[in-house]
Order: structure tokens, then sequence, then C-alpha cells
């Protein structure tokens, strides 16, 4: 069972909702992983008050030449996609580490054994971390410099739906920013997907770009609209229901969740009136994975 | 000519509403391009009151790869030499690729062992829109398409055809207000500015992604400056400063959280153009001064 958190936009409130909604479910007694595949700019251990624990890092491929055996064919290099190996006149190829993707076309379609050597660079890093509230968080951190985060998201959510299938229930996935490949990576495979908004145009525009993912990927989606106060709701429901999707929750502006996400403690174990927002759609989440509403 | 960078590491802390400002702040004292490079949420040209693009560009630069059922013979060495686990099984045990997932490297071509079974088939990416503002200055803004890959090659492509704009109409500057995060987006739209401005909220979590989006700035070399925007919404918070006077960063302003904004971005408006005497307002004023100085 997976659920994802996205939103479009970036800084609608995807991991404060992310963040309170684990914590809430597991509350309610829901067994539950959480990965945070925002590989670009990873937070939710900083509003778990969690510090990364267990890193891992995330070797990519890359090719090695051995120029001794290479025939200088070029194959390598029309093969590659990304344009990542370049050839000298005599055809002699050389790798620019940053552009490879490490997807191995080279290696496989290199005509002479052991030409092409097993080389690699570390990307970035996993971590699983034991969170104060009693679940585990899976973070993938993309390395500074590297433009690609896809190779990563993938071995991230790897590496938590491993965890989630040792330690059983529920995965929840907390996104990047952005509708691209790397967001659909990110969501694929949920049963559920809420989108985090807010009602100013921006957040409306990027709504719309969410649920049309979430339309094309055949997802029930949920729609949570954060800081409601800030604009015109009506507008988000409009753009939501011409997608099929329905707002099940708002959250107005408040200076509470903003002490409690600098804080790094989840607003929904506390004892004002927002924690209840949180624990209605844990609850809302448990009756919809529960007896399929 | 200069090519500024507007970045943040963490999305939704003010980049596009600051930028729109500081836009509309110097329209009369340069002549400038701006490039909304946030190609999977693009939203200046909405806070520019953009109503209409008056040229928009296809852009094919993807690629997907696509399984013929009828010559495939399911033997799954696609699925399983796939590095991003795109290729998927239906119910009827057919093979078949996630377009949404799918990065476009043929893997599963090249190890297919019926021939012309999986081709790579061109893909659009998305479009990239022109539009000359209210305002009198022309903005490029890019939209990738949902799940497709490489937002970054279309920013690039974006860039390239804000130069040749700037040379038709003799403009001087290019702003490049780029993605959340730190990946190929970010890259393409640091990739060449002459200085790079970042924004951040003196919160923990904007404090961890700017520092990352310092570090692509220093693969770079380029000077950077940093804006505090809500720089009043956590008191007691002093490690953004502090990171900052550590490494060397000048500070360029701090504008205070202001409902101003929130009210300005309904409106279509920057807030310096809608509530110009609001703090916030004031503050971007100033900050604006010092860009100017930038730019010289």
């Amino acid at each position: 069972m997976q659920i994802a958190v996205s939103g479009g936009k970036g800084g609608t409130g995807k991991s404060t909702v992310a963040t309170n909604l684990a914590v809430a479910l597991h509350s309610l007694g829901t067994d539950i992983v959480m990965a945070d595949l925002d590989v670009e700019a990873p937070n939710d251990h900083l509003l778990l008050g969690a510090e990364l624990a267990n890193e891992e890092p995330v070797n990519q491929f890359m090719p090695r030449f051995d120029y001794s055996k290479c025939t200088k064919c070029r194959k390598c290099a029309e093969v590659c996609e990304e344009h990542a190996i370049v050839t000298l006149k005599d055809g002699t190829p050389f790798l620019m580490p940053v552009l490879c993707p490490g997807c191995r076309a080279c290696e496989i379609v290199c005509p002479v054994p052991g030409a092409i050597l097993e080389g690699f660079r570390t990307i970035g890093h996993t971590y699983v971390t034991q969170t104060p509230y009693g679940f585990t968080l899976v973070t993938g951190k993309l390395r500074e410099g590297e433009e690609r985060s896809m190779p990563l998201v993938v071995v991230a959510k790897k590496k938590a739906l491993e965890i989630q299938k040792k330690e059983g229930g529920m995965l929840l996935v907390d996104t990047a920013a952005g509708t691209g490949n790397t967001v659909s990576k990110a969501i694929e495979g949920s049963r559920l997907l809420i989108a985090v908004t807010e009602p100013t145009p921006l957040g409306i525009h990027d709504t719309e770009l969410i649920l049309k993912l979430g339309k094309l990927m055949k997802l029930e989606t949920w729609v949570v609209v954060n800081r409601s106060d800030l604009g015109d709701v009506g507008k988000v429901a409009e753009i939501a229901e011409k997608y099929g999707a329905e707002i099940v929750a708002e959250i107005p502006y408040s200076e509470n969740i903003v002490k409690s996400y600098v804080s790094g403690k989840p607003i929904v174990l506390e004892n004002v009136p927002e924690a209840k927002i949180f624990r209605d759609l844990a609850e809302r989440v448990t009756a919809f994975l529960g007896g399929g509403e | 000519m200069m090519q500024m960078a507007i970045a943040s590491g963490k999305g939704g802390v003010g980049k596009s509403t600051i930028t729109a400002s500081l836009l509309y702040l110097l329209k009369d004292r340069y002549r400038f391009i701006a490039v909304d490079a946030d190609a999977e949420a693009p939203n200046l040209g909405l806070l520019l009151g953009v109503e209409e693009w008056e040229e928009v560009r296809e852009h094919v630069g993807a690629k997907v790869a696509k399984i013929n059922p009828e010559s495939c013979i399911r033997c799954g060495i696609c699925y399983e030499r796939c590095p991003y686990d795109s290729i998927h099984i239906d119910e009827d045990g057919n093979y078949f690729v996630n377009e949404l997932t799918c990065e476009g490297c043929n893997v599963c071509g090249l190890v297919c062992p019926v021939k012309g079974t999986i081709t790579l088939e061109p893909a659009r990416s998305g479009v990239i829109r022109r539009a000359t503002t209210k305002y009198g200055f022309p903005i490029i803004s890019a939209q990738l398409d949902v799940g497709r890959p490489e937002s970054g090659k279309l920013v690039t492509e974006e860039k390239e055809w804000a130069k040749k704009l700037m040379e038709e109409l003799n403009l001087e500057h290019m702003i490049v207000d780029s993605a959340a995060g730190i990946g190929c987006q970010v890259i393409a739209s640091l990739g060449g500015a002459d200085a790079a401005i970042l924004i951040a909220e003196p919160t923990p979590a904007s404090l961890s992604d700017v520092q990352r989006a310092y570090k692509v700035v220093q693969h770079f070399r380029e000077p950077a400056y940093l804006i505090i925007n809500k720089a009043d919404i956590n008191p007691g918070f002093r490690a953004l400063r502090e990171w900052a006077e550590e490494e060397g960063i000048p500070i360029l302003g701090e504008v205070p959280y202001d409902r101003a904004i929130p009210k300005s971005m309904a409106m279509l408006k920057p807030v310096v153009e809608a509530f110009p005497d609001s703090p916030a307002s004031r503050a971007l004023k100033e900050i604006a001064e010092r860009v100017a100085e930038i730019i010289g």
C-alpha cells in the first residue's frame, strides 16, 4: 500500500502535510514507512526533528575505457542518447562524466569484451532514519552539481519499498516540486495522490498540472488547500472538479504551523486547533484505504 | 551584458514574486529580457500579468521507448534491464513502457533480441513561449509536458531563444528565474550566468536547501548574493545570516512577511506595483537599488 503527497508548485506545504500525516497515521495505529523523494531538496527529517542516519552512497555506473582493447568503432558514442561520450578524430572515446546517466547503453553495444570496464561515481546518498515518532524515514539526497535526479529517486524508492516489505504497513511518499518524470516516478504505484496547493493564481496554475499528471496515471486524487485564507478556494475547487478530484482539507495560514515547522515538531501532536485538520485527514486516509471509500 | 539567475533550492520561498518585483522596479533603467526557467511549474508570466503568448514553439526534444506487442516475444529482458524500472507488464502479460517515467536512454531497444520491436520515438517535451509584458520588456517561458524528462534541456533552449531576442531587440541583460531544487533545470539556469541571487527564508529547511543551491553556484564560480524573504517569521533564527556571513555572501536585503504579497498575486501584479507603500515593497525598492549596483 502506497500513498503520495505532491503538489506541482514548490513551497505549498507538501512536506508539512506529509510529515504531519505520517505522524498522525502512525498514532492511529497504522504501520508506516515514509520516503522523502524530493532528492534535490529533502527536508522531511528537519520537519521531524531527526538527524539523517545510516548514510549509504548511491553509486552510478560510468564506463571506463580500456584503450588497449578498444577498436575505436565509435558505437558507444553513437548510442549514447546524452552525448556523454565524445570521440577523437581517430575514434578514441572519451567520457564527459557529468553528462553520463549511467544507463549502460555503451556497455551493451561495445563489441569487444573488456573494452568498457565497470566504473562508477557517487551521485548522492540514501539515508534510513528512525524518527522520534516511531516510524522509519528513507531519504534520497542528490549530490550538488549532479543534474539527474531520476536515478536517485529510483534507488531511494527501491530502498523504501524493501523496508516497507520487511516491516509491513504503508509507504508514504513525499515528492519534489514540479510535474516532470521524476515526480511521476515517485508517485507511481500509489493508491492515493494528495496534492497540496495554495489558492493563489500560481498555486492554482500548478495544481492543474499535478492533477493532469494524476489523471494520466489514473490515480484517486485529493486536494489539500494550504494557506486557504490567502486566496480564492473556489477557484481551486473548480480546477479540482474538472479533474475529478476533491478538496479534502483546508488549512488556514497559521503562526502555530510556522512555529512547528521551524522547530521540527509536527503540529499534529500538539494541543492546538490546527492539529485536528491533520488528524481528520489521517482518519479519512485510513477509511479510504481500509474501506475503499 | 549581464546574465543574472535567481535560485533558492527550496520551492515557494518567493523566487518568482521577488523577481517580478525587481523586474518591475528596474524596467525603466535597463533593457532586459526575463526568462522563466521553472519549466515544471512556470509562474513568472502569471505574476507579470501575461495573458496571451505571442509565439509558442513546440519542443520535440524528448524520446520515449515503444514496444510493438505484435513482434514482442515476451522474453522480459527489457523489463530486467531498464535502469529506471519504466517497463511494466499488463494483465495480459504484455510488456509496455510507462511514458511518464521513461528517460529515453534506449537500453531496452539495445537489449531486445527481436530487431525493430522496441523503438525510440520522438516525443513532445513541452512548449517554449514568448510574450511582451505590459511593462514593455519581453519574457520567455517554458512549460514541460507532465511526466516528461529533462526539463533542463528545455531551459537551455529557452536561453538560446532569449539570446537571439536580445540581439534582435538590442537588449542588454537577461534575468533568469530558476526552478526549485538543484538539478538539471537549475544547473541550466545558473550555467553561463554572471551573478546568482539566492533567495531564502529563515527556516532550517530553506537554509539547508539554499546551501545546496550555493554549492551549485560555486561549481560555476559565480558571485552570489542573498535576499532573505519572510525575514521576520522566525525570530531568533540566526543560522541563515551567520551562514551568509561565513561564506562572504552579501545580503542584499530582507523582505518582511506581508499579506500585501498574496493580495498582489491575486491581482496578478508585482507587489511593488499593487501596494507600493507596503512594508514588503519598501524593502524591495531598497533591494532593487543594490541589484542596480551589481548590474552597473
